[in-house]
């Protein structure tokens, strides 16, 4: 997610200031970091953590911010990556929907340019990652693990060639469409045009196939999620997509998807979007429209059309409304409701972590990276084991990226 | 000219002597450069052949009937590295020139992907040896003409990560930041970006090629790098004066700094009877280059087949002279001479230029080795020309590249 679709969803989401029913409930239930548990710490530091969804290159761009400095906005950065035991985290390649043509090529390429920038500038703490293997040979080496993931096929302008140099370059998912729908795919929040994907489309996620890059299935229509589980020979990902059981947004999946999806081998990464997690949030953003505009007006004086800054910003309005009393409290243990809905529907396999960090509107309780252990405590105090814990943070992503890689070499001959 | 002298001599017995005489030794020597050549790394830094693998009638895998590189050419020929070209109209710019640049390099790594049998992708100096030791062809990149950055550092960046291993400043036309030999002067020389790409080429470990740039840009580029540089596919001016060839003077700065010259086969660059006959033809490389554009726009099959039989034609019908391939060892020994044989190459144009009689196509090359040889070279001397030197300078580059990243 990210400002464009952030203010649709806060149009939708906006307001409603009286309803704070649950807050309580989930303060109840959150963790502390004083009274978490050695075993939860433990656990959490010595598992791999993946998060398979980030738009802080977003902030690279920014050529005054620097990855190795604790910043005190945005929800990434290495100090607070260290602090929350992030091992391993996909950066989205991302531009709107509506840029397209050599235009979108070139702007994604720059922000490859961008993540592999920061990659060469800190070589003591991170460390470019394409397969599972180097994701866990960073985590030996005391490393982060940097990965890259395209967030919307409108970047390769209907070229298998350009999608094979992205490959070539480290991008090891392409999530088939963004906000908008592309040339070949349809997107949740766009009005359908291709029923699904279209000929090319289904030749995409061929190429996908054969180079090891991981079809990512957050943001695209329902027809193209189904489309692209009949076509890709290996599992899917949902890079940051949650439960639309809970939250009936479109970006979120439905149970039957999510079912489908795992049959398949695949996982769905929990997007802790307040919008996405909330439907209380959204009922609110719809209830007052208005309040869409305010917020908007706020962020524009305070970041003109820098883009970086109005992702970071957009969160920190929408929570200074939320202080205000003007939109209900979404608390982070709403991330924990989604991740155990997806769990007990389809097993502790198939879910994992995708925050969306510095791209959406954060709960309370889970401002950055640093806050992660607190997702490991909550399951654990839910009572799951200390290997599906380890599954769901980042063991999946894991075999999902391995699989893909598996798939890749058997389509190319074995090679 | 050795049937001449033979049938003069059927008559006589001294000369039966004589020839038979000179025959043993001559076949010493082709003995000799055969087997040099053959156990050599041949490594030519500019083939044009990236083009054709957009058309339908080319495979690089077979054998073809026409231009100057395939396979099974480059086999018979010992050719066994090449740097492929990448290459757009210095008149396309911007985004539309990245993304053309994209897919010619993305060609070039699917072509080596289908023949993986003979063709390595390499990168560095030591890839290239590893690919020699195996038997197999090295695959490197060069971008031709710094129009196709898009006036983007970080373009540059992303073409080296994709494999590219040279960038030539530019092509025909001034870019947004280097003066073309072939163009008129614009930012005398490099602009203040144009210097900062040239230091980011050194970080990257991309060499600086300085073919095409005009003689300001040249010494610009050379003040400016840390690595030394490469004349990709240039040849010697004092020997035929165009302005896409190199002074004694630029050669000699070249190679006060580690630079190489890898000489251009193309006639008009090599021989100043062509050239002049050529330029009053039709107005020169750049003209004639312009012609065929507009009439075969970006159907490159087209314009090599046209700009091949205006060629043929003009020779056949006298307008222009013939070129023996023996200039091409003119202008090696001459840059040799000039500079030692530390810094000379060979940078074909195969595929993008008009070869000179001889010199039909790289299953030629192993003459260059046997002429070289009967002018006395010695074995080290030929290896290094044949490609020695450019893997010198890339591995120059690299090591640049490695320190500067260190800092």
């Amino acid at each position: 997610m990210r400002c464009g679709e952030m203010r649709v969803e806060m149009l939708r989401t906006i307001l409603a200031a009286g309803v704070f029913v649950s807050a309580g409930v989930f303060l109840a239930a959150a963790v502390t970091e004083d009274d978490m548990s050695a075993r939860a710490k433990k656990l959490h530091f010595s598992s791999l953590v993946v998060d398979t969804h980030d738009d802080t290159t977003q902030r690279f761009l920014d050529g005054k911010f620097d990855l190795g400095v604790r910043s005190d906005t945005g929800s990434i950065d290495i100090p607070r990556m260290k602090e929350g035991g992030l091992g391993a985290v996909f950066f989205a390649i991302w531009i709107p929907s509506k840029i397209t043509g050599p235009e979108a090529v070139n702007r994604a390429l720059t922000q490859i340019d961008a993540v592999r920038e920061q990659v060469r500038n800190h070589p003591k703490d991170l460390v470019l990652a394409t397969t599972a293997a180097e994701v866990r040979e960073a985590r030996q080496q005391g490393k982060i693990a940097a990965l890259m993931g395209v967030e919307g096929g409108h970047m390769i302008n209907s070229n298998l060639g350009v999608l094979r140099s992205y490959a070539a370059l480290g991008v090891r998912y392409m999530t088939l469409t963004h906000s908008g729908n592309d040339e070949w795919a349809d997107s949740s929040t766009d009005k359908a045009v291709h029923n699904g994907l279209t000929d090319f489309g289904k030749d995409v996620i061929r190429e996908m196939n054969r180079l090891g890059v991981t079809v990512d299935i957050s943001h695209v229509s329902d027809k193209t999620f189904y489309d692209a589980l009949e076509v890709s020979k290996a599992p899917l990902l949902a890079s940051h997509s949650s439960c639309r059981a809970i939250c009936g947004a479109a970006r979120n999946m439905t149970d039957q998807m999510i079912k489908d999806l795992a049959a398949k081998g695949g996982v769905i990464q929990i997007n802790y979007h307040i919008g996405f997690l909330s439907q209380e949030f959204r009922d609110a953003e719809k209830a007052k429209p208005e309040l869409e505009k305010e917020i908007q007006a706020e962020i524009n004086k305070r970041c003109g059309d820098n883009e970086a800054c109005q992702l970071v910003e957009g969160d920190r309005v929408v929570r200074e409304y939320v202080v205000a009393g003007k939109l209900p409290r979404v608390d982070y243990t709403r991330i924990i409701e989604h991740i155990d809905h997806a769990v007990k529907l389809v097993g502790a396999e198939h879910v994992g972590l995708g925050s969306d960090f510095d791209g959406a509107m954060m709960p309370f309780g889970m401002e950055d990276a640093s806050k992660l252990p607190k997702i490991t405590e909550a399951l654990l105090q839910k009572g799951y084991s200390e290997g599906d814990v380890q599954k769901i943070l980042g063991e999946n992503t894991l075999r999902v990226l391995t699989e893909v890689e598996r798939v890749s070499r058997s389509l190319n001959g074995g090679k | 000219m050795r049937r001449v002298l033979a049938f003069l001599c059927v008559s006589s017995f001294l000369c039966a002597g004589l020839v038979l005489s000179r025959r043993v030794s001559a076949d010493d020597i082709a003995e000799r450069a055969k087997k040099l050549h053959f156990s050599s790394i041949v490594l030519d830094t500019h083939d044009d052949t990236t083009q054709r693998f957009f058309s339908k009638n080319y495979d690089i895998g077979k054998r073809n009937p026409d231009g100057h590189v395939d396979i099974p050419r480059m086999r018979e020929g010992g050719m066994n590295g090449i740097f492929f070209s990448i290459w757009i109209d210095g008149r396309i710019m911007g985004p539309p020139a990245v993304q053309k640049a994209l897919d010619q390099i993305d060609a070039v790594h699917e072509n080596v992907r289908k023949y993986s049998k003979d063709l390595v992708l390499c990168r560095t100096a030591g890839e290239v040896q590893a690919a020699h030791e195996q038997g197999k062809i090295a695959a490197l990149i060069g971008v031709e003409g710094g129009h196709m950055i898009g006036n983007d550092i970080r373009v540059l960046r992303m073409f080296g990560d994709l494999g590219v291993r040279y960038m030539t400043l530019t092509h025909f036309y001034n870019d947004e930041w280097a003066d073309s030999s072939t163009d008129k002067p614009a930012h005398h020389g490099l602009t203040d970006f144009g210097k900062d790409v040239v230091r980011e080429m050194n970080r990257q470990g991309i060499m600086v090629d300085i073919s095409h740039v005009s003689d300001k840009t040249f010494y610009d580029a050379l003040e400016i790098s840390k690595a030394p540089l490469l004349a990709s596919h240039s040849s010697c001016r004092a020997l035929c004066n165009h302005v896409r060839d190199m002074s004694d003077d630029m050669i000699k700065a070249l190679a006060a700094k580690g630079g190489v010259i890898q000489i251009n086969y193309e006639r008009s660059f090599i021989d100043q009877a062509y050239k002049d006959a050529s330029e009053k033809l039709s107005g020169g490389v750049v003209a004639q280059f312009d012609q065929f554009k507009k009439e075969c726009g970006d159907d490159q099959e087209c314009f090599q087949k046209k700009m091949a039989e205006q060629e043929k034609q003009a020779i056949a019908d006298g307008r222009l002279p013939h070129v023996s391939w023996e200039r091409i060892v003119e202008h090696i020994d001459h840059a040799v001479k000039l500079v030692g044989a530390d810094h000379v190459g060979l940078g074909s144009d195969f595929d993008g230029a008009d070869m000179p009689d001889g010199m039909e196509d790289c299953s030629k090359l192993p003459k260059i080795t046997e002429a070289l040889a009967r002018k006395g070279y010695s074995d080290d001397d030929i290896r290094k020309i044949l490609g020695g030197n450019t893997l010198r300078v890339l591995e120059q580059t690299e090591k640049v590249s490695r320190e500067l990243q260190a800092q």
